[in-house]
């Protein structure tokens, strides 16, 4: 078989728990907002310095606490983003193409103030935080199954996904909250019907979503021997191509999306390596590959131009003398 | 201490604008006008670009009969010989910028017409996306093809007015030529929106079904609007290239496109001086910032970042309380409407 | 008298969703065809298929031009138009950010203007375009409108607009017109004066249509003849006063 064939299966599941934590919120955003939201990429990146941050300057090693605070904090974020940005130009009517670029706009500006910080923090630490290393908590466990060893990353990883589908399960299905914001996708009148304000719906929708990223973030921290400011910008390709798999709208096609993108990314390209020897590096044009075929043949809802415009040849026009 | 070289600023900044602006005015041409959401400007910069580098570099060594397999162009001694070859012959070299130009403005606007269909079916957020990504993926590319010097780039490209000793004169005639350029894009974007076609252009920016139903060919016309508007953007790349005398992956940074979308949003979409107003003041913010940072002393952070922070929070603060931007879209003028205009004023109401 | 537009057994199907189900019906030259039915019955589905939005998943559909007979379905929705085919909307799809004078500049066929080898050599379109203007600006003197002319088209009143969807079509030599409920959200003296208008038309310029309307009292004064579609099949056709006292259209209309 090919070298290495196991730790490579253990990384195709690792990065597949990754990419479902970073997508599936992405999915459930969309679909409830209708914002094409850039700055999901600075919630991976503030997730995991969030954990940098209290590990480096204050020495916490525990996830469950870097967790919460990334939860927190990125969550208001997202929140923020939405009351300052989001809602004012969707209010006004802006098209999403607008609402996009503000996105871009706060992303930038969200990248660049991370760097600041990295600046000042490290001018009074004198440590660096432009490529942090990687953090081992002392509060999750790592196992070995036979030969196989599973990190803190893998266990952290797993755990959490279970969690988060979890609970994004019985909130969306058995609560009416969740009910009703599953209702704004569809049909916003009949989230109306349950009572509960819309802007609070899409506001906590921000909340959740930005927060279960933010963790994604810190967990990403105890697996990544290098972790710098551009992590989330990294990953935003595969991130958004999986949600563009589920449509932006089934999270249970984003959960499989997350599957086949982690899949071509480690095991697809070992095996273009082993055998065609294209560089590893190489990875985003699977990536890039899935997401063109993806808009091509499967467009997301409401993705569809609409233009009534068919390319391939129908039968030519018979002039026949009839009547 | 204040050896504040006010003419090097003034140049730099301009021959800097004077780029920046073609990528603007095409830009507004494609999203601005004709409303196809064009956030993969920089692929057709940097292909510009990397073209008329290769092109260059290459054909400078073999002319002057070296052998390129032995000694490529982004090998060390390539450069060293560029160096010397480069600056020799001024017909080689204004010849060859010419030739790069030429073939810049081509492979960009055949790169731009190609990837209007892929794209057609599906709504612009989602077209946005993908095109942003195309200039991650052309970085990724870029960075392992030997041919093009993988992550070192190509360096010591010849500018075509690299013959002439004095340095500031050279800088200076390089400024004529980008503004020349510029004036050249202008002119012809401008042509274009006030005719007939630019009033089809409109029309498919307003509701392109019903542009379809009124007869209009529309994947041709976008097709046709991004070879135009990629293959200018290809020449800004160009430009560069010889300006800053190398070319590298990082050049496909999205901060290109980003900054292109921010000069035509501040500047007013769909008007094309606005575009050169937006270019003028996001460089000129760009180039001041990096001169006054460490005036100011302010050494804890990077002024970079200052900068990008700056610009970033512009285009929200602008997007948020003037989405149209510093100058209004202004009517299409043609012959025939400036004259309708005059008699139906008259006899009208 | 010879046959403008022939739809013939004509199926369009969404899924399980028979949204046409086999309609045949024809439009005569310089005819004024109404075409009835309940919300749902496929009226607008027709015309999407005539005029190539959608591909029929059985049937065909042919126009006849002083060319000879053309099969038409399949055709995208620029060539149905340029084969001499206009359609309007339910809600008016003007140009919003153009002028009246520039809505109607727009559809013209083969303007040089609009070429892209021709656009940056203003002599060889200036004159067309001149040309083209003066026809706008004598269509809009004829239809009383010449005041609005340099309005932006978002500006016009609803019954205006409807009018100018219309003229826009008089801009070229099409002979078909499938209007999509006119006299939608205008008030009945508007209406009247819209259909009025239709029937100068066809009399004057021997222009030929196909009409949805809801309306039915105004429809039935204009109209010569009327197809009733329910269902997506064709439930009843006739002169306008058979029609709409045949109990099957009077239950399929209070039915739903």
């Amino acid at each position: 078989m090919i070298p290495g064939f196991v730790q490579t299966l253990i990384n195709f599941v690792q990065y597949a728990f990754f990419y479902m934590i970073f997508s599936l919120p992405l999915t459930l955003s969309y679909r409830t907002t209708k914002v094409i939201n850039f700055v999901h990429a600075n919630f991976i990146t503030y997730g995991a310095y969030i954990a940098i941050f209290l590990n480096g300057i204050v020495g916490n090693t525990s996830m469950v606490f870097a967790s919460l605070s990334a939860f927190l904090i990125v969550g208001s974020i997202a929140v923020l983003n939405n009351l300052l940005v989001f809602a004012p130009l969707q209010k006004r009517g802006s098209s999403p193409a607008m609402v996009m670029i503000s996105s871009m706009g706060l992303w930038i500006a969200y990248k660049y103030i991370l760097y600041m910080l990295t600046d000042i923090v490290h001018f009074y630490t004198y440590k660096n935080f432009v490529s942090y290393g990687r953090i081992t908590y002392s509060d999750i466990p790592s196992l070995s199954i036979g030969e196989v060893n599973l990190s803190q990353a893998f266990v952290a990883g797993m755990f959490t996904v279970v969690v988060i589908v979890l609970i994004l399960y019985l909130i969306l299905e058995k609560t009416r909250m969740g009910r009703a914001i599953r209702a704004i996708a569809d049909n916003a009148m009949l989230a109306e019907v349950s009572g509960i304000p819309r802007s609070l719906l899409i506001n906590l929708t921000w909340f959740i979503c930005g927060g279960i990223v933010a963790i994604g973030g810190v967990v990403w921290t105890s697996f990544s021997g290098a972790v710098t400011p551009e992590v989330g910008d990294s990953m935003i390709l595969q991130v958004f191509t999986t949600g563009f798999i589920g449509g932006l709208v089934s999270l249970l096609r984003t959960g499989a999306g997350a599957l086949l993108i982690a899949f071509m990314e480690n095991i697809g390209i070992a095996l273009l390596n082993a055998y065609l020897g294209i560089p590893v590096s190489f990875r985003p044009f699977l990536t890039f590959v899935t997401l063109i075929t993806t808009l091509i043949l499967f467009p997301p809802l409401g993705a569809g131009g609409g233009l009534p415009y068919r390319f391939l040849k129908r039968r030519s026009e018979k002039c026949s003398d009839s009547t | 201490m204040f050896g504040f070289d006010i003419v090097g600023f003034m140049i730099s900044w301009l021959t800097l604008f004077g780029i920046y602006s073609i990528l603007a005015i095409t830009l507004n041409v494609e999203s601005g006008i004709s409303g196809i959401t064009n956030f993969g400007k920089v692929v057709f910069y940097g292909i510009g670009a990397y073209v008329s580098a290769m092109l260059t570099t290459y054909l400078i060594l073999m002319l002057n009969g070296v052998n390129v397999s032995e000694i490529p162009p982004y090998n060390i001694n390539g450069v060293i010989l560029l160096g010397e070859l480069g600056n020799k012959n001024p017909a080689l070299n204004i010849g060859l910028f010419l030739l790069a130009i030429i073939l810049s403005f081509i492979v960009a606007g055949a790169i731009g017409y190609l990837l209007t269909y892929p794209i057609l079916r599906v709504g612009p957020e989602f077209v946005g996306f993908t095109l942003l990504s195309s200039g991650e993926l052309t970085r990724i590319f870029l960075l392992h093809y030997e041919p093009v010097g993988a992550s070192k780039g190509l360096m010591g490209i010849p500018n075509p007015f690299g013959w002439i000793p004095d340095s500031r004169i050279r800088q200076i005639l390089y400024l004529m030529l980008v503004l020349g350029f510029l004036a050249l894009t202008f002119i012809t974007m401008k042509k274009l929106v006030n005719s007939p076609l630019g009033r089809t252009l409109k029309a498919v920016r307003d509701d392109e079904t019903a542009a379809l139903c009124m007869g209009k060919h529309v994947p041709k016309i976008k097709a046709t609007v991004l070879f135009i508007g990629s293959g200018f953007s290809g020449i800004a790349g160009a430009l560069l290239s010889y300006y800053f005398t190398s070319v590298n992956p990082n050049m496909f940074a999205p901060s290109v496109t980003f900054n292109a979308w921010a000069m035509i949003i501040l500047g007013g979409f769909g008007n094309l001086v606005g575009s050169l107003l937006g270019a003028a003041i996001i460089t000129l913010v760009d180039r001041a910032l990096t001169f006054i940072i460490p005036l100011l002393g302010i050494t804890v952070i990077s002024p970079d970042y200052l900068r990008w922070l700056i610009v970033g929070l512009l285009l929200v603060i602008v997007l948020l309380v003037n989405p149209r931007g510093l100058l209004p879209e202004k009517p299409i003028e043609t012959p025939a409407s400036k004259e309708m205009k005059r008699e139906t004023g008259e006899e009208g109401g | 008298m010879s046959t403008v537009l022939e739809v013939r057994d004509v199926a369009k199907y969404f899924g399980g969703i028979r949204a046409l189900d086999g309609i045949t019906l024809s439009v005569p030259e310089k005819g004024l065809i109404g075409l009835i039915g309940p919300n749902g019955s496929g009226k607008t589905t027709l015309f999407n298929v005539v005029t190539g939005f959608y591909v029929p998943d059985r049937g065909s559909v042919w126009f006849r031009d002083s060319g000879g007979t053309w099969r038409i379905d399949g055709l995208n929705p620029n060539e149905v138009f340029r084969k001499g085919i206009v359609r309007t909307f339910q809600t008016p799809r003007l140009f919003k950010s153009l002028t009246v004078l520039e809505n109607l500049l727009l559809t013209p066929i083969g303007q040089k203007g609009e070429d892209i080898t021709r656009v940056f050599y203003e002599k060889t379109w200036r004159d067309q375009e001149l040309e083209l203007a003066r026809k706008a600006v004598k269509l809009l003197k004829t239809f009383n409108m010449l005041q609005y002319a340099n309005l932006m088209a978002s500006e016009l009143s609803v019954a205006h607009m409807k009018m100018l969807e219309t003229m826009r079509g008089l801009m070229t030599p099409a002979t078909l017109y499938l209007l999509d409920e006119p006299a939608a959200g205008v008030d009945y003296p508007q209406a009247r004066e819209l259909f009025s208008y239709v029937k100068r038309l066809r009399n004057e310029q021997g222009l030929s249509f196909l009409i949805i309307e809801h309306r039915i009292e105004i429809l039935m004064e204009f109209v010569d003849y009327v197809y009733v579609l329910h269902n997506g099949r064709l439930l009843c056709e006739g002169k306008p006063q058979e029609v709409v006292s045949d109990p099957r259209v009077i239950e399929a209309y209070i039915g739903v």
